[in-house]
């Protein structure tokens, strides 16, 4: 299915020249995965707008910037961390620029024991037999497009692995892109496996700084043991002339807990795809989120929940309000299979629109095989209630101020959700922001 | 001089007439209520003096303390005094109630001329009236409305009402869906807000309210008019004969 091709354009040429440099070039099996990678690429090209899970989503305007490869964080000089990254109390930062860690902006601590935190370069030259048998196991370059093109061209990112029973800990990962005088993209590749018990709490920040475009397409596969909790909350305020195509593949074994919201307010275009494989009978998944868009922003949170076995709990609460051009896009996939008896699955998304240009597409698909379950699903978009309206009117707070309450309320229901009090207080900052940015 | 002047009001909607010449006076001080029974325009006539959209006046006027209401926006009504303590609360997520209560106090103090009430005063405040209409303090945590039984709505509804201190309430249908302990509270909530100074319009299907909430007068709606007008006793009458014969008349 070659329908919009990748490979003919100039991104092709500057990357060919770097494959020979690329972490793990040497190794065989990494060298096998790239292969094959670009060997998709080569056939497949990236997903054109017939490709049903990328038909709101096209990727024309990507494939027209000539991107450059970017691999090193010496490309560009970031001195300080910018304006807009939330302040997570009590995190440990880590800092990526362009995909690459900077150890001068990052937080200078010593890991936890039972937490090793490392660089992909790292564990490639130093300990690839940690990763052989994870890397690419969760996301085949087959599976999903954006995997394919980070695994032909992944050149960093991190590895972090929490042992058995692994108490806790916070870790901020702010991942800032920066293009110079030419636009450039990177792809790095993310490891986060949790031994049976463990917990962690990770917090992405993905921003960046104005000037040429970015790309950054960050693959993230994420391995959660028996009764381990993983809580996953990353907030995307990219440059407005950025995109940011991400993919997490996400495997959960017996009682473990996944629970992760996106908040999206900037970027260009923003795709995030989450799929997980709930694999242990009992895991809990929840994937929540918001999105706030104005101007010609597009935001994609596309969702893949598969209830592999029975007596798993899926919940999913997606927000957006849409301002401007903008379009907000949902989709969401339940797979239940005929085995996955006593499976809760629930899905609600709600659109809000500001004005009468934005676009919300929302496609809701159930697949459900198994028949002792509870599935349930929703989706509404429209305008503000104007019973709501009236409500808060009738008693004396004036329109305006109203209408801001409203458009806060319908956002904070969804922060609620967010079980990390920090963060949920962050975040619920970042809205407030959002909103008196607007107002003003 | 007559809080509330209602005269020879028609409001149709959507092409409907619903309301055709009502005229009601109300004096500071006085407890006033309209029955009558269903559809017969008693919510519409509420909704018109609250100021919602939708409702077309066609002919007549309604004036507050000398102010054409009509010509106001329902903030400006509700901030010079008029409170419409509704039917059925919208539940409202991701608004907390407490939020809700101190940005309307402080829309109407800032109209008054008064300094904004702060965090702690009005938690102080809030509190105190809590005690008196049996609601938990932690009911204002929670988001506007949401999830509270039909009991707390209407007891809500009171809390505004005794925190806004309108000079004019309307209470349309209070009564429905409590049960005689709620409806209890319900009422000694209102009683305790009754003075020279404020007047109530009691909107109401079932003279049972009106055993808690005693009126001054009552005004039997039909058919979009009021059809007759007396005493308190004039709602026995109607829970014992029913409204067969104004539904005739009208």
């Amino acid at each position: 299915m070659r329908l919009t091709s990748l490979l003919d354009h100039p991104f092709r040429d500057a990357y060919a020249a770097k494959f020979g440099a690329l972490p793990g070039a040497t190794q065989a099996w990494i060298d096998g995965l790239r292969q094959t990678a670009r060997g998709i690429l080569n056939t497949s090209g990236l997903p054109g707008p017939r490709v049903e899970a990328w038909k709101f989503t096209g990727l024309g305007d990507v494939v027209k910037i000539p991107f450059l490869p970017s691999s090193s964080a010496e490309d560009i000089d970031v001195r300080e961390i910018p304006l807009g990254v939330p302040h997570i109390p009590g995190a440990r930062r880590i800092v990526l620029v362009n995909g690459v860690l900077s150890a001068e902006l990052s937080d200078a601590v010593n890991d936890p024991p039972g937490l090793r935190i490392g660089t992909l370069k790292h564990y490639l030259a130093r300990e690839p037999q940690i990763l052989k048998p994870i890397l690419g196991g969760l996301a085949s370059s087959g599976s999903y497009p954006m995997a394919a093109l980070n695994t032909a061209y992944m050149s960093d990112g991190l590895v972090i692995l929490a042992d058995k029973n692994f108490p806790g800990s916070t870790l901020h990962i702010i991942s800032i892109g920066a293009a110079g005088a030419d636009p450039v993209a990177f792809h790095p590749r993310h490891i986060i496996t949790l031994a049976a018990g463990a917990q962690l709490n990770v917090i992405e920040t993905h921003i960046g700084l104005p000037g040429q475009s970015y790309l950054s397409n960050p693959l993230t596969e994420i391995s959660v043991g028996e009764n381990a909790t993983l809580k996953r909350y990353v907030m995307v305020a990219e440059d407005n002339d950025a995109f940011h195509l991400s993919t997490a593949a996400v495997a959960l074994a017996a009682h473990g807990t996944f629970e992760a919201f996106h908040l999206v307010v900037g970027g260009g275009k923003v795709r995030q795809e989450v799929a997980v494989a709930m694999n242990g009978a009992g895991a809990t998944c929840r994937i929540n989120g918001l999105y706030a868009l104005t101007g010609k922003q597009h935001h994609d949170l596309t969702t893949v929940i598969d209830h592999a076995v029975g007596h798993g709990t899926s919940s999913q609460l997606v927000k957006g309000v849409v301002d401007g051009q903008s379009h907000g896009v949902f989709q969401g996939r339940i797979h239940v299979a005929k085995d996955a008896q006593k499976t809760d699955a629930r899905q609600l998304h709600k659109a809000l629109f500001l004005s009468k240009g934005p676009e919300v597409d929302c496609k809701p698909e159930l697949e459900i095989f198994a028949d002792d379950v509870q599935c349930a699903h929703g989706a509404a978009t429209g305008e503000m209630d104007p019973n709501h309206l009236f409500y808060l009117m009738a008693r004396g707070i004036d329109a305006d101020t109203a209408r801001a309450m409203l458009v806060s309320g319908f956002l904070e229901d969804a922060i609620a959700t967010i079980s990390d009090e920090l963060v949920r207080a962050a975040f619920s900052d970042l809205v407030q922001s959002w909103l008196k940015r607007r107002a003003a | 001089m007559a809080l509330i002047e209602i005269k020879n009001l028609h409001v149709s909607v959507q092409g409907k007439d619903i309301l055709k010449g009502i005229s009601l006076t109300i004096n500071a001080g006085e407890v006033h209520a309209i029955m009558g029974p269903n559809g017969t325009g008693k919510s519409t006539l509420s909704n018109v003096i609250a100021g919602r959209e939708g409702y077309e006046v066609t002919q007549g006027s309604v004036s507050f303390d000398g102010q054409d209401l009509l010509a106001m926006p329902p903030d400006a009504r509700a901030r010079a005094g008029v409170f419409l303590a509704f039917q059925y609360p919208v539940e409202i997520p991701g608004v907390s109630t407490s939020a809700f209560l101190k940005t309307a106090i402080n829309a109407k103090r800032r109209t008054e001329g008064k300094p904004e009430i702060d965090a702690m005063e009005f938690l102080k405040l809030v509190k105190a009236k809590n005690k008196a209409l049996g609601i938990p303090d932690d009911m204002i945590k929670r988001p506007l409305n949401v999830g509270f039984s039909g009991g707390e709505k209407k007891r809500a509804e009171v809390l505004q009402m005794t925190l806004l201190e309108p000079r004019f309430a309307v209470l349309d249908e209070t009564d429905s869906g409590l049960d005689i302990d709620a409806l209890k509270i319900v009422s000694d909530g209102v009683n305790a807000l009754r003075g020279p100074t404020r007047a109530f319009l009691v909107i109401t299907h079932y003279q049972r309210l009106l055993n808690y909430i005693v009126p001054d007068y009552v005004h039997v709606m039909a058919g979009g008019r009021i059809v007759k007008s007396g005493g308190k006793e004039l709602a026995y009458e109607l829970e014992a004969e029913g409204y067969t014969k104004y539904l005739a008349a009208a």
